[in-house]
């Protein structure tokens, strides 16, 4: 849910600006962000320029706004329920993606499900930057952009997962995927015991974020 | 031992993850987009490849200190005044100017 | 999207036993320090692109470079790694940050 608040107060005094510093906070009693004029003199400026219209703007939040960890569920729990839709899947992902949920994947990266099964747990990361399909699951959590995770998942992943509170036995191969360069990974998690019957809406309630990250499992049903 | 990039930060030491879920914020969709569209091939001010890089020519301390889109917004700033789209100082005099609209505007 | 397939004979064939090469660091390198020196294998080949260091600095990032799938042992990247043996990592990387291996890892055919 967004804060439509431009008058941020936070009170981030990490900047040491002198008095004549046009970064200096104003002073009226309230402290507004550097960083947030930035944004509004830029997008102004553009706007004034041709360069891009609010218009444009509006629409592209409105495209990633739908891009959720939702529409990744359902993509998961269809994989569990329909054979030949996960065949498809991992043989072209975003191609049976747009074509069967109707959402169009308009980017130039490539999507790689990377399933998980009872000997492999795959778990993704990118160490450089914060490389994630969001073109599916929308923007990534504070913590996978963090420097913590990204410096420690790689060298330590089981000690990662079980801050997650996820333990796997040692003869299941944890396998971390750090996406270097223009491909996206989405986990593909294992479908929970005792799903049997289940209608995919159901299925697809079960499957959490961190379990197409591959921090975490999906959730048993109850 | 080699050095690294500020972002190069694989294997190195690290505390504990902190997992508090944080709703964007409208400030951070807007800057979200306007990385989204400069780097559009209809756009093609930059491309993202490069705002990376100039994430990555941060000093270490900057790195850490600033946001998450607080460093991307200021990347925007020093691409496009790298790729001659702005100014800095039309950037600089339109922060003035907001300033004064915000506090005009305040009762 | 990757800009055309390889070539018959260009690409380093799945499962080549791979070195990551050692080189300064460079703004906007893809290949990250925790690898260097690190040996892999060809897990798959996944096409052309143009170089993302010269994209950085807003040229057209030709020739268009090979980019691989590479897999690592953990224990082959942590002297100390903790967990089984059987824990990987995998990375993609460009085909000249690679050198094949021939004959034992050390490079001796």
């Amino acid at each position: 849910m967004a804060t439509h608040s431009e008058h941020h107060h936070d009170h981030h005094h990490g900047h040491d600006h002198g008095p004549a510093d046009p970064h200096a906070p104003i002073d009226d009693g309230e402290t507004v962000r550097y960083e947030h004029l930035l944004e509004a003199a830029i997008r102004e400026l553009l706007e004034e320029k041709g360069i891009l219209t609010s218009a444009d703007i509006h629409r592209q939040i409105d495209a990633q706004d739908s891009r959720t960890p939702a529409l990744g569920a359902k993509v998961v729990a269809k994989a569990w329920v329909d054979p030949a839709f996960k065949a498809k899947l991992l043989a072209s992902p975003l191609q049976t993606i747009a074509d069967t949920f109707g959402v169009p994947m308009n980017t130039p990266l490539e999507l790689v499900v990377l399933e998980n099964t009872p000997q492999v747990h795959n778990v993704v990361v990118c160490t450089l930057c914060s490389c994630y399909p969001r073109m599916l699951l929308g923007i990534p959590p504070a913590w996978y952009k963090s420097t913590e995770y990204r410096s420690r998942v790689v060298v330590e992943p089981r000690k990662v997962l079980a801050e997650f509170g996820t333990v796997l036995p040692d003869d299941v191969e944890i396998r971390v995927s750090d996406s270097t360069a223009d491909l996206r990974y989405l986990v593909l998690p294992m479908r929970p015991a005792g799903t049997e019957g289940m209608t995919e809406a159901e299925l697809a309630d079960l499957v959490t974020r961190d379990s197409m990250i591959g921090t975490a499992l999906p959730r048993a049903p109850r | 031992m080699q050095d690294r990039r500020v972002n190069d930060v694989g294997g190195l030491p690290a505390g504990p993850i902190d997992r508090e879920e944080h709703a964007t914020t409208l400030f951070e969709k807007r800057v979200d987009a306007l990385v989204m569209l400069l780097t559009s091939p209809e756009v093609g001010a930059f491309k993202v490849d490069a705002l990376r890089r100039a994430i990555e020519q941060n000093t270490a301390e900057d790195y850490r200190r600033f946001g998450y889109y607080d460093k991307w917004i200021r990347a925007i700033r020093d691409l496009l005044i790298e790729q001659e789209i702005l100014t800095a100082e039309e950037i600089d005099a339109r922060i003035a100017d907001i300033r004064k609209r915000r506090a005009k505007a305040r009762p | 999207m990757t800009a055309r397939p390889p070539r018959p004979g260009e690409a380093l064939p799945v499962g080549t036993r791979v070195r990551v090469r050692r080189g300064p660091p460079e703004f906007h390198c893809r290949t990250p320090t925790y690898l260097r020196g690190a040996v892999g294998e060809i897990a798959a080949v996944v096409g052309y692109y143009r170089d993302p260091s010269r994209l950085a600095l807003h040229k057209p990032g030709l020739p268009m470079r090979l980019l691989y799938r590479v897999r690592f042992r953990q224990i082959d990247i942590w002297p100390a790694y903790e967990g089984p043996p059987a824990d990987s990592l995998f990375a993609d990387l460009y085909g000249h940050w690679l050198d094949p291996l021939t004959g034992d890892a050390n490079g001796n055919a």
